[in-house]
C-alpha cells in the first residue's frame, strides 16, 4: 500500500477509535430522520414519491455539522500535539500527507452520505414500496453530494492547516460553509453584479441542478476546482513550515 | 563512500529576527554516538529538524548518509530514525498498531516488519505494552515506543531529540541502557542538556550555544577546553599548629591569592570549624604542594586538600554562559559563576 493510502487508512480508522465517528453518524441520522419525517409535516404531508426533502436537508447538515467536526482536527490537532513532525519526518512527500488526510476525512463523510441511501432503498425498493420513484434524479443528486463533499472537506482541511486550534478550525469552517451554502439566496434581494457573483458561487445554487437530475459540467468543474485549489493551498501551507 | 554519516556545513537558520543557528559545522562518523549539548533554545532541535528535513536551513547545507537534505529529503528520511522531543505519538493507537503504521508508511513488507518488530520489542523492552493504547502508557514507555518506531526499519542513523527529558531517574537509566545497546551498531546523534547522560552514553560531544558550535571533540578534549582545575582547601578555624592561634578567613584568603598560579579564590560555606576555600588553577600545573607548604609555613591545620579536574558540567556552563547573561542580566550570571566550582565538587 502506498504511504498516502496508509495515512488515509489510519485517519479513517482513527475516527472509529474515538467517539467522533459514532457521535457524528448517530446525531446526523437522528437529525435527518426528524427533519425528513416530522418537520413541517415532513414526507407524509407531501404525498409524493419524492426525496426532494432529503436532498434539501443533507447538504446543509453536512456543512454545518459533519464536515467542520470531521475536518477540525485533521492538521490542527497534529500540529498542536507535535505528531505532525513525526509524520512528516517519515519518508513521505508532503503532498502524500495532505492527500492521505484528505482521503481519510472524505472517506468518513462519504460513508455517512452514502448511508442515507437507506432512505430511498428502504422506502421504495425493499422492504417497503411506497410508490414509483424516479431514480434518475436520485443518482445525479448523490453524484452532486459526492462532489459537494469533496469541496467541503477540502475547505475544512485548508482551515485546519491554517490554525493549531480545533475550536477555531471548527467555527471558521462552519462559517465559511454556511456562507457559501446560503450566499445564493442573498443574491435574490441583493441584485446587481455582486448578486450575480454570489449566485454563481453559492453552493445551494450549484446543487439545485444535481437534485433535479441535471448534471452540468460547469457545476462539476466548480466543485472540483474548489477541492483542488484548497488542497494546493493546504499543501503550500504545510510546506511553508520549512521557510518561516 | 566515506564514513561521514552526518555532515553539516555552515548551517544557518533565522526565524523572523531571531538567529537560531549561525554557521554550524560538524561531522558525525559511522559508529559514533555523539552527544549534542546546549542550553534550551541554543539551536539543538532546529539543527535536528534540518537534518530530518522537517525545516530547511536559511543558508548552508547538510548531508545525511551522502544525501543532501534539500535535494533528496525522502532518501535522507529513509536512512534515519528520528525521535522528536517529547515523543509525539498517536495516543489512540496501540503500540503494535503504531509500529505497524510506521513500518507501513516506510513500506516495509510484512515479513520484514515481523522480524524487526521482534528485535525492537526486545531492544526497547516493549513486550508488556504491545497491545495497550499509547495514551495509557507512562512517559517512559512512550519514549521507548518513540525509540521503537525510530528503529523499526533498522536505519543506519538515529537522531534523538532529548530522549530522556521528563523521565524519572529509573526510566532515564533504562532508556540510556537501550541507547548504549543500540549505539553498538548505529550512528547516533543525541541531544540533551543533561551532562551525566552524555558522560554515560557518548564518546563525543558537540556543545552549541546561541546557535554556534562552541566545542566539539571527545569528552576529554571538551573537558580540557576550559583548561581549569579546582582545589578545595579547608583550614581549621579553631586552632593552629604548634600552639599558634587559628588564622582568620581573610588572612587565609590573602595568602591563597598570593600563590603563584592561583587564579580565583572563593570562600565556601562550611561548618563552624573550618575556613573552606576553592582555588582555581591552570590545567597543566599542580598547586597542592604549594598550598601544603603555605599551610606548614603559617602553622595552619590543613583539614582538606583536594584537586578536581573540571567536570563536563562546569565546562558546559562556562562555554554557554552568555545565554544566561542574555536572559537574566549580567549580575546574576556573575553570581552563577561563583557557584560554579561548588557544583564541580559535588559532581565529582
Amino acid at each position: 500500500m502506498s504511504p498516502m493510502l496508509t495515512i488515509a487508512k489510519r485517519e479513517f480508522r482513527s475516527y472509529f477509535d474515538s467517539p467522533v465517528a459514532y457521535v457524528v453518524i448517530c446525531l446526523s441520522f437522528l437529525g435527518l430522520g426528524l427533519m425528513f419525517f416530522q418537520f413541517n409535516g415532513g414526507f407524509w404531508e407531501e404525498d409524493r414519491a419524492s426525496l426532494q426533502n432529503l436532498f434539501a436537508y443533507v447538504p446543509p447538515g453536512l456543512s454545518m455539522l459533519v464536515v467542520p467536526v470531521v475536518t477540525m482536527g485533521l492538521i490542527a490537532e497534529e500540529k498542536r500535539s507535535g505528531t505532525l513532525e513525526m509524520l512528516i519526518t517519515l519518508p513521505v512527500k508532503d503532498s502524500d500527507v495532505m492527500l492521505g488526510k484528505y482521503l481519510g476525512a472524505l472517506g468518513l463523510v462519504l460513508t455517512l452520505t452514502t448511508s442515507t441511501l437507506l432512505y430511498p432503498i428502504s422506502m421504495f425498493k425493499w422492504p417497503w414500496s411506497l410508490g414509483a420513484l424516479d431514480w434518475g434524479p436520485i443518482q445525479s443528486a448523490y453524484f452532486g453530494l459526492v462532489l459537494y463533499s469533496a469541496a467541503a472537506v477540502a475547505i475544512g482541511l485548508l482551515v485546519s492547516a491554517l490554525t493549531e486550534s480545533q475550536a477555531v478550525s471548527f467555527f471558521v469552517t462552519f462559517f465559511i460553509l454556511l456562507v457559501m451554502w446560503y450566499c445564493g439566496r442573498a443574491a435574490e434581494w441583493m441584485g446587481g453584479t455582486l448578486g450575480e457573483v454570489l449566485r454563481y458561487v453559492g453552493f445551494e445554487t450549484r446543487m439545485t441542478g444535481f437534485m433535479r437530475g441535471l448534471v452540468d459540467t460547469k457545476d462539476i468543474v466548480f466543485f472540483a476546482s474548489i477541492a483542488v485549489l484548497c488542497l494546493i493551498a493546504a499543501f503550500r501551507k504545510l510546506e511553508s513550515r520549512k521557510w518561516i | 563512500m566515506s564514513d561521514v554519516m552526518i555532515q553539516a556545513s555552515s548551517l544557518s537558520k533565522t526565524f523572523g529576527n531571531v538567529q537560531a543557528l549561525a554557521k554550524v559545522d560538524f561531522e558525525v562518523r559511522k559508529g559514533e554516538v555523539v552527544g549534542f549539548l546546549g542550553p534550551n533554545g541554543a539551536g539543538k532541535s532546529t539543527t535536528m529538524r534540518i537534518l530530518t528535513c522537517f525545516i530547511s536551513p536559511t543558508s548552508g547545507s547538510a548531508k545525511v548518509h551522502g544525501f543532501d537534505v534539500f535535494d533528496d529529503p525522502l532518501e535522507v528520511r529513509r536512512r534515519i530514525g528520528y525521535l522528536p522531543q517529547r515523543a509525539p505519538l498517536y495516543q489512540d493507537m496501540t503500540v503494535w498498531e503504531y509500529l505497524d503504521f510506521a513500518s507501513a508508511v516506510r513500506q516495509l513488507d510484512p515479513g520484514t516488519f515481523r522480524t524487526r518488530l521482534k528485535k525492537v520489542v526486545e531492544v526497547c523492552g516493549l513486550a508488556q505494552v504491545l497491545g495497550k493504547p499509547i495514551g495509557t502508557l507512562s512517559h517512559g514507555y512512550r519514549q521507548r515506543v518513540g525509540l521503537g518506531q525510530a528503529l523499526i526499519h533498522d536505519p543506519p542513523i538515529l537522531i534523538l531529540d532529548e530522549p530522556t527529558s521528563d523521565l524519572d531517574p529509573n526510566e532515564k537509566a533504562e532508556l540510556l541502557k537501550y541507547i548504549k545497546e543500540i549505539g553498538k551498531d548505529h550512528t547516533i546523534l543525541l541531544s540533551t542538556h543533561n551532562l551525566n547522560e552524555v558522560e554515560e552514553a557518548c564518546a563525543r560531544a558537540i556543545i552549541v550555544s546561541k546557535g554556534k558550535v562552541v566545542a566539539d571533540g571527545n569528552l576529554d578534549e571538551v573537558r580540557a577546553r576550559s583548561g581549569g582545575v579546582t582545589y578545595t582547601v579547608s583550614i581549621d578555624e579553631l586552632s593552629g599548629e604548634g600552639g599558634k592561634a587559628a588564622p582568620k578567613a581573610a588572612e587565609v584568603r590573602s595568602f591563597l591569592e598570593k600563590i603563584n598560579g592561583a587564579k580565583k579564590v572563593h570562600e565556601r560555606p562550611s561548618d563552624e570549624k573550618a575556613h573552606r576555600f576553592t582555588v582555581a588553577g591552570a590545567n597543566d600545573g599542580d598547586l597542592r604542594a604549594e598550598i601544603f607548604r603555605l599551610a606548614v609555613a603559617q602553622h595552619w591545620t590543613l583539614l582538606e586538600l583536594q584537586r578536581d579536574a573540571q567536570s563536563l558540567d562546569s565546562v558546559f556552563r562556562e562555554l554557554t554562559r552568555g545565554d544566561e547573561k542574555m536572559d537574566r542580566g549580567r549580575d546574576w550570571a556573575d553570581e552563577a559563576d561563583d557557584d560554579e566550582s561548588d557544583s564541580d565538587k559535588e559532581s565529582n
